[in-house]
This record gives structure tokens, sequence and C-alpha cells, in this order.
């Protein structure tokens, strides 16, 4: 099964067929809208694009994951699966964990589908677990000693100037070839 | 996560981003992107299902192999269900009254509140 497909294929659809992917920009928008709320949130956009070849085999380089997700904190409220939207649960600067360990991570504080999915998997959200077996299977060299978490609820100046630099520096400091960046 | 993918990338550390909404991070532009037509929240695979977990990480994989540029793009052809009915429902203004417009908007308010305070809150 080769999953390749251009992402031109999946704008062949028109916009509302029902199997097209969803249009978020268009639908966040409306529904801040609706809600009242003036200007629609800015995503960054950029014409240019870094590109970073792999700079060893697979089967030879450490991996590391990135996540959105929060720790568990018990002093701020549900976090639980189906949990509302929870703010307090939010952190504000990068964080890391030992990945040779199971973390106890949360997405409550993130704007997930509370309609058709619990989170009560973290494995759909946080892949240590299958990142492991393909160590384990030598599919990749290895998986880096620290997972590491980003921030969510930044202003785009703070992301680029003060997250992303730390990122990198706990990644070198790891000896990251590879990053996983899962977004919520 | 798509600004983390671009700052690994532009000094040396070869990156794949996951997720579920296409056109966000592809409006962002990064360099490889897995997307899953599956809700938001299932970047790493459908829930309770190992085999989906574990076929989603290996299409990022080969991804990181086999991108040769920028922007390069994958829908994984896992399917999140038989039935697309899912993909009506995420923060749809159409479907929603106006009594529960009123109400999603006081709890907007009031978490926007919680979350500016725990930034303000000084560092522990």
């Amino acid at each position: 099964m080769n999953p390749e497909k251009p992402s031109a294929a999946g704008a062949a659809s028109a916009p509302d067929a029902p199997d097209a992917p969803v249009a978020y920009l268009e639908r966040i928008r409306a529904y801040y809208a609706r809600l009242g709320y003036g200007a629609p949130y800015a995503w960054a956009h950029f014409e240019e694009v870094p590109f970073q070849p792999l700079r060893r085999r697979l089967e030879e380089s450490t991996v590391a994951l990135i996540t959105t997700a929060a720790p568990y904190q018990p002093d701020k409220g549900d976090q639980g699966p189906g949990a509302p939207y929870n703010a307090s649960a939010k952190f504000f600067s990068v964080y890391s964990g030992d990945s040779t360990h199971d973390p106890d991570l949360r997405i409550s504080h993130i704007g997930y589908d509370r309609d058709h999915t619990s989170a009560e998997d973290p494995n759909t959200w946080f892949p240590l677990r299958a990142l492991r077996e393909a160590a384990t299977q030598g599919r990749v060299g290895s998986v880096a000693p620290r997972f590491h978490g980003a921030p969510t609820n930044r202003s785009h100046r703070v992301t680029q100037e003060v997250d992303c630099p730390e990122l990198l520096a706990r990644c070198r400091a790891d000896g990251v070839d590879v990053a996983l960046l899962i977004a919520n | 996560m798509s600004l983390a993918a671009r700052h690994l990338e532009a000094n040396g550390i070869a990156t794949v981003v996951l997720g579920c909404a296409l056109d966000i991070v592809e409006y962002v532009g990064v360099p490889r992107y897995l997307f899953s037509d599956f809700p938001l929240g299932n970047a790493a695979g459908r829930p309770h299902d190992p085999a989906s977990q574990g076929l989603t990480l290996e299409y990022a994989l080969r991804l990181l192999a086999a991108a040769r540029q920028a922007r390069t793009t994958w829908h994984s052809p896992l399917r999140w269900a038989d039935d697309s009915a899912w993909k009506l429902d995420y923060s749809n203004a159409a479907r929603l009254s106006e009594a529960e417009i009123a109400r999603r908007k006081a709890e907007f308010d009031a978490q926007k509140n919680i979350a500016r305070q725990q930034r303000d809150l000084p560092a522990q």
C-alpha cells in the first residue's frame, strides 16, 4: 500500500463533497464569526519552506517526538478522556520527558474533535509505543532519550523566538537526527 | 507545531508533521506532512487500533525517507469510518442553534480568561 498522493488530489473533489478533507480554515473562521468575534485568527504563512534531507538512513537515526500534549496536572481540573476544553491545563514553556517511561499526557487544553474522539487512547496523538516498536524492529536507529512538549496559545513571535530555539537546543543535546511532530 | 518543524529543518534536523487538518498545515508550509483524514486529535492513528497506529508511523517514516523537496504531503490511505458524516460536526456554525452559540461563546470567553491568567502567572 503506497500512501503517496499529491495534495492536489484532495482538492480535486468539490470542497463540499462529503469525502473531501474538512476545510478547517473556513470552518473555524465562520465559527468564530458566528460567535461574534471580529478578525479571524491569523495563521502563520510562508512562501519559503526549508528542507533537510535525511542525514543518515532511518535505521541509523535517532528519532524524537514533539507533542502539543500536556503532562497531567492534578490541580488543574478535568483533563480526562472526554473532558471539556480546559485552558487551565495549558503550558507555556517547552518541557521534556523521559522516552523510556510512559508519560501521562493529556490533550484537554486542545481543540480536538470532542464529538468524534474521546482522547481515551494516548497512542492516537503520541506515538511513543509505535516508535519504540519501530526501534525494536530496527526500522529506526533509536528513540531519542527525551520527548518534548511544544506550547500552544503563543504568539508567532514567542513561538519562533523562544520555543523553537529551545526545542532545537534540546534535540541537538540528544543527538536527534529526525523529529516527528504530532499536531492536535 | 508547523513553526517548530520549520525551525528544526532549517537547522539540520529532518522533520515530518503528523496531522489531521490538511489546509491549515499546508497554509503555514512545512517540509513534510503526513495527513490523516481523521477527526482532530488522532494524528497518530485510530484509537485502540495498534495496527492503524503502527501504519501511521510507518507512513511518516517512509515520507521522511522519500521526500525530495519541501511541501511534500502524503495522504494516509487509512479511513476513520465508512461514513464521512463526522466531517460535518466540528465547529460547524451552520449546525448550531442560537442557544448553543450563546453557550459556546460564554464558555469560550471564560476559557480565554483562564488561559490569560495562566499565561501571566510568574514562572514556577
